[in-house]
């Protein structure tokens, strides 16, 4: 896979554009599993909210009997105090219950996100998964589960108290009084009615300039830490920084810009939500009915206590509104990994004949207008080598990758012993191809695990010897603990060393067909040999496919084949190519010419790179 | 915390921090005071004579307004005093991070560092911009109306500070409970963090062997383990939180029954009463949300840990008396360098002289790749000193020392921008013969050639839009033209199919030539050339000499090359 190729790819796979609509309705799906303990919390909550108001309305009481003309009720006045004391232990008890339950629900489906994703991950195409970079869809599984949470943990018990309570005390308050009830509403109104203006056009360009100011600042750092060693190495350290402090002065721009725009209404809209006003109001508007002798004085006393809590579903809008809109785009990444279809898997299964691989006018593109693969036709025959010889782009990684069935070719076959891959169950398939490929992953696990990867009850004299034949088994003896050294903990191994343990994976596998793609970058002449003995060793009756960057497993193949802009321009044995000078000539050419200081000075050995 | 943010940020800022922290405050104490007038003002209308209550009410109304006009200011000034913040913080950190050693940068800096320096940074102000008024006033507010109820009823109002000592040591015993917890939920993460990266990029191999259905266990443990770490946060926020709510609930049942007993015993009137309790209700929203608060405030403030040791790390000391250098020829003497706990070099002595080529060969994690680091100081040696021109690398200023040498990495870096703003880098002011040169000698012509956009194409994000071979061969046009008389290649045609291979080459063979240079490389066909090969094999030199001496000598040299060599003569 070239870079010009990911990066196409990358449009084809990239997110979809209408995530956020359909979030919503997923998310329900997920969660329903759950949705007894969501009613749980929420019923808690509410519990508790509404319990909260006891004291409240207990002081009210408390105020109605002092206030009543006549001889003070003890017994009542204690009866209300009582009854305060209970409502704030009950709403205590509740919403400290609601909120462990929350937390407490909030993890466990946490772990149902991040177990159902992997098992996504485990199943969606692996081409799609090499196209995508790993820290990405890490954050998906990490961060982005845990964004989720004041969805979650917080959303259904404060988002419901704070629309409950208000509604509650608003009808208890519209009984005592409905004149002084409207005139409590006044500043909710006042505030709501701010709200367009922070949905002007300019606001929300503004939003969008902050967002693309801080996108610009993001991939600046990651400019300048990436090409740290290149900064420091031209002294381009003052362009990078400059781009970086642009990139600041930037963004701190845009966002003075936004916080002036938004700090007068947003001033405004604080300030007639908060207490001081609101009591200003409820008071102005209480002197006057008491005064005109419409209210009794006693009647006030509610509209100071709960008038306040009215204010309290405009606060929960905006309070935590950056959250939510962060955790529905998290959401949304989360939907689009689940709903990524896992290639379609045969129902009726078929079994391959023997292992002879076809490919019949296969064409492959990653997007409807390019082709990467324009026509392949290929034969593997069993015990033959195929080398794959051509520039970078010329599809060369997208061929050998079809084998393993990381795409499926957009148009044409591939068959493995008569059958189609596509026919093939995709345990089997992976049991009949393996493949090395450049980019080695060990795991953090013991050496001997490693290399068992594919054959997980190999016994340990298997693994050994394939080891062996990797070159890798005495540097393993090395490691502090053997073949049980955890790599990562125990021991690190090199670049070169790690290769070698995936040609002995690769080995222990023993498959029928094995796609190798030529490691050339951490290569040192142990991993080199590992290599060619892998390839003579396995040969045999086996179908090989290999990405050749060095002349000698060129030359060493049954089958060169050229490959340029997704067609086979040249094939057949590198001696007959080589004599028709065509481009495999050039090829040989170029690379011969690369290397010929060796003529000079070993002439002698300099047959090894001449074609059989 | 606003100890910590002012560490952060240097002592530049400490005074507009303390203005906006004192506004702020002033604003909560004007909150409280303005409740003062409430009393005066219920007690009218509650009392007999409602018609009172007006001259009281407009008092009550310029106070509201007083405290509206402080509001605002103390909120512009914080989000001012913010963006100021962001703006230092961020010149800060890029200015600290340009002088932090290259050595500092590994794989897993580079994620950390950009989210560090773009959200995290942001998030963390802004959690402590957004959160610092409420927090103030949560805190001061209600003290004052405490203050305010002393003054109009001692009992009730000492019975209500009583709160103070206990909320503050929930507050401050919670944090610590929170600290530990939230450090072990931090490691949990990024352990399972790993476990998915390493799941998702050994998906071949898993699939290999058949582990689609199942669950890889190594994941789902750990996935389990931060389950039942952010268990355990729960279980320690909640004693905090509820203790909390308790103590607040607790003194408002206090004064309720206080009260109570007051007013029938005759102490005190109805309508006073009735506002201290409307008043103490005033105390009680704030205080609960301090919990809330709280555990924002815990999460920015981890973000600034992070911030802080980042800032605190050392850059290399610069030398106080820099010295030039006049020759140009190379010197390790005893280098002993150790990265970590491990020792990459162990006495290593060896010497370049000026116009030669010296070749590093051997096993792969042998630190060849270092011994090249080491010379343009992306590190500093622990014991004996490594040379230029005969001057201790530490002793030259880093822009002149880095003037002193090309480097061409195995991955090249390009930044994103046009071909030629690339290649310029090498040499900013050079013109355009110059530039168009060093593009032939690369070999870079005929890539620009086949562009459409030839010199102005972009190369996208670390040169993501050119091919390997392309990249090398714009990191060798940089290099010619920088026309440094030192050259370090590593393992520069490494990774390039032959016919890069090729174009490579010659582009390098023109950079050494006259140059002292340093390579490292593995296919050993392009170091027999070398004047001195040296074979590296855990940070001892074990062989040097020419190529024909190393091969003679047949020892691990020769075996390297016959390994390397004696492919298909075997067959």
């Amino acid at each position: 896979m070239n870079a010009v190729d990911s990066v196409e790819a990358g449009k084809r796979y990239g997110p979809p554009s209408d995530a956020d609509s359909a979030s919503e309705q997923s998310m329900a799906s997920l969660l329903r599993p759950h949705v007894r303990s969501f009613a749980a919390v929420m019923i808690l909550q509410v519990v508790g909210a509404l319990a909260g108001l006891a004291p409240l309305l207990a002081v009210v009481e408390l105020g109605r009997a002092l206030l009543s003309p006549g001889p003070i009720d003890q017994g009542h006045v204690w009866t209300v105090v009582i009854g305060g004391a209970a409502g704030l232990f009950v709403r205590l008890l509740f919403t400290a219950a609601s909120s462990g339950l929350g937390h407490v629900l909030d993890s466990r489906v946490q772990l149902s996100f991040r177990r159902q994703l992997a098992a996504r991950l485990g199943r969606v195409p692996m081409g799609w998964l090499s196209q995508r970079r790993t820290g990405e869809l890490a954050k998906v599984v990490g961060e982005d589960v845990s964004a989720v949470h004041p969805f979650i943990a917080h959303a259904p018990g404060e988002l419901v108290s704070a629309f409950v309570v208000p509604l509650v005390s608003l009808v208890y308050l519209f009984t005592v009084d409905w004149r002084l009830t409207l005139i409590t509403l006044i500043p909710v109104v006042l505030a709501i009615a701010q709200v367009p203006l922070l949905m002007l056009p300019a606001r929300t360009r503004e939003q969008q300039e902050f967002d693309a100011a801080m996108g610009r600042i993001a991939s600046s750092v990651v400019e300048f830490v990436q090409g740290i060693s290149v900064i420091k190495a031209f002294g381009g350290s003052e362009r990078a920084h400059r781009k970086f402090l642009t990139a600041v002065d930037d963004f701190v721009g845009t966002f003075l810009r936004w916080v002036r725009g938004m700090s007068v209404v947003a001033a405004g809209m604080q300030l007639a939500l908060s207490p001081p006003f609101v009591l200003l109001v409820v008071l102005v508007g209480g002197a006057a009915l008491i005064a005109s002798g419409g209210m009794a004085p006693a009647d006030l006393l509610p509209f100071l206590l709960l008038g306040l809590g009215l204010t309290a579903p405009v606060a929960a809008l905006g309070h935590g509104f950056d959250d939510m809109q962060a955790a529905g785009r998290a959401v949304g990444r989360i939907k689009e990994v689940l709903e990524v279809q896992p290639l379609p898997e045969p129902a009726r299964p078929a079994a391959p004949r023997g292992h002879r691989v076809e490919l019949r006018d296969v064409r492959f593109s990653y997007e409807d207008d390019h082709e990467v693969l324009r026509g392949i036709d290929l034969v593997l025959e069993p015990g033959t080598v195929t080398a794959v010889v051509g520039p970078s782009g010329s599809g060369k990684s997208t061929l050998v990758q079809l084998l393993p069935r990381f795409f499926d070719p957009t148009h044409g076959s591939v068959t493995l012993g008569g059958v189609d891959l596509r026919e093939i169950g995709s345990r089997e398939l992976y049991r009949l191809v393996s493949f090395v490929f450049q980019d080695v992953r060990l795991l953090r696990a013991s050496v001997a695990d490693n290399i068992a990867l594919a054959v997980p009850h190999a016994d340990r004299e298997d693994v050994i010897r394939a080891a062996r034949l990797a070159n890798i088994h005495e540097r393993i003896l090395e490691l502090p603990r053997g073949y049980d050294s955890v790599i990562g903990e125990d021991a690190r191994l090199s670049g070169g060393e790690a290769q070698r343990i995936s040609i002995a994976r690769a080995l222990l596998a023993d498959a029928p067909v094995l796609v190798l793609d030529e490691a050339t970058s951490f290569a040192d002449p142990q991993t080199e040999q590992a290599v060619r003995r892998a390839l003579a060793t396995l040969r045999g009756d086996r179908t090989i496919l290999v990405i050749a960057h060095r002349l000698e497993t060129v030359a060493d193949a049954d089958t060169v084949v050229v490959l340029e802009s997704g067609s086979i321009v040249e094939r057949g044995k590198p001696g007959e190519l080589l004599r028709q000078n065509g481009k495999f000539a050039a090829f040989w050419q170029s690379h011969r010419s690369a290397i010929a200081d060796g003529v000079e000075v070993h002439g002698g050995v300099r047959q090894g790179d001449e074609p059989r | 915390m606003i100890r910590m943010l002012l560490r952060v940020l240097g002592p530049e800022y400490a005074r507009a921090m303390r203005r906006t922290v004192v506004l702020m405050t002033v604003t909560a104490i004007a909150e409280g005071l303005l409740y003062a007038l409430l009393v005066p003002v219920l007690q009218a209308l509650l009392g007999s004579t409602p018609a009172d209550a007006w001259s009281w009410l407009i008092a009550f109304g310029g106070a509201v307004a007083v405290y509206a006009v402080l509001r605002y200011i103390s909120d512009l000034s914080g989000m001012r005093v913010g963006t100021t913040m962001l703006r230092g913080m961020y010149y800060r950190l890029g200015e600290h991070l340009a002088r932090l050693p290259i050595g500092w940068y590994n794989a897993g800096r580079v994620g950390e560092v950009s989210v560090m320096a773009s959200r995290g940074l942001l998030q963390a102000l802004g959690v402590a911009a957004h959160l610092l008024g409420p927090f103030i006033s949560a805190m001061v507010t209600p003290l004052t109306i405490v203050a305010v109820m002393i003054a109009f009823n001692w009992q009730l109002g000492v019975a209500a500070l009583i709160a103070a000592p206990i909320v503050v040591a929930i507050q401050a015993w919670a944090a610590r409970s929170m600290a530990a917890t939230d450090a072990e939920r931090h490691e949990r993460d990024k352990e399972a963090t790993g476990r998915v990266i390493e799941f998702l990029q050994a998906q071949p191999v898993l699939r290999a062997g058949g582990r689609t259905g199942e669950r890889f266990t190594m994941l789902d443990d750990s996935l389990r383990e931060v389950q039942r770490a952010s268990r355990r946060t729960v279980l320690a926020m909640l004693p905090g939180a509820v203790g909390l709510t308790l103590t607040v609930q607790a003194i408002f049942t206090v004064l309720l029954v206080l009260g109570a007993y007051l007013v029938l015993g005759g102490n005190i009137g109805a309508a006073e009463i009735l506002t201290i309790l409307v008043l103490a209700a005033r105390c009680a929203d704030p205080l609960l949300s301090l919990s809330e608060m709280g555990g924002k405030l815990r999460v920015a403030r981890a973000e600034l840990d992070r911030l802080d040791k980042v800032l605190r790390t050392q850059p290399l000391p610069e030398a106080s008396e820099p010295v030039r250098p006049v020759r140009h020829d190379l010197e390790f003497d005893s280098v002993t360098f150790r990265h970590g706990d491990r020792t990459v070099f162990d006495g290593v002595s060896l010497s370049v002289p000026e116009g030669r080529r010296l070749a590093v060969v051997g096993p792969s994690g042998a630190g060849k790749s270092t011994l090249l680091q080491l010379v343009a100081r992306f590190y500093d040696v622990d014991a004996g000193a490594v040379r230029v021109g005969g001057v201790d690398v530490r002793e030259i200023d880093a822009e002149t020392l880095m003037a002193q040498i090309a480097i061409v990495f195995q991955d090249v870096y390009l930044f994103d921008g046009t071909i030629e703003e690339n290649v310029r880098l090498g040499r900013p002011d050079a013109d355009e013969a110059e530039v168009r040169a060093a593009a032939r000698a690369a070999r870079l012509d005929e890539v620009i050639e086949r562009l459409p956009g030839g010199w102005a194409t972009n190369v996208g994000e670390g040169g993501a839009l050119l091919s390997g071979g392309e990249r090398q061969r714009v990191s060798i046009a940089r290099a010619l033209l920088k026309n440094a008389p030192i050259v370090l290649l590593d393992e520069v045609t490494s990774a390039l199919d032959p016919v890069n291979e090729a174009a490579v080459h010659e582009g390098i063979e023109r950079l050494m030539a006259g140059r002292t240079v340093v390579m490292v490389a593995h296919r050993l066909r392009t170091v027999q050339r070398a004047d001195e090969i040296v074979f590296l094999d855990d940070g001892r030199i074990v062989e040097r000499g020419s190529h024909e001496e190393l091969l003679r000598r047949g020892g691990r040299y020769a075996d390297f090359w016959n390994i390397s060599m004696a492919q298909i003569a075997s067959e």
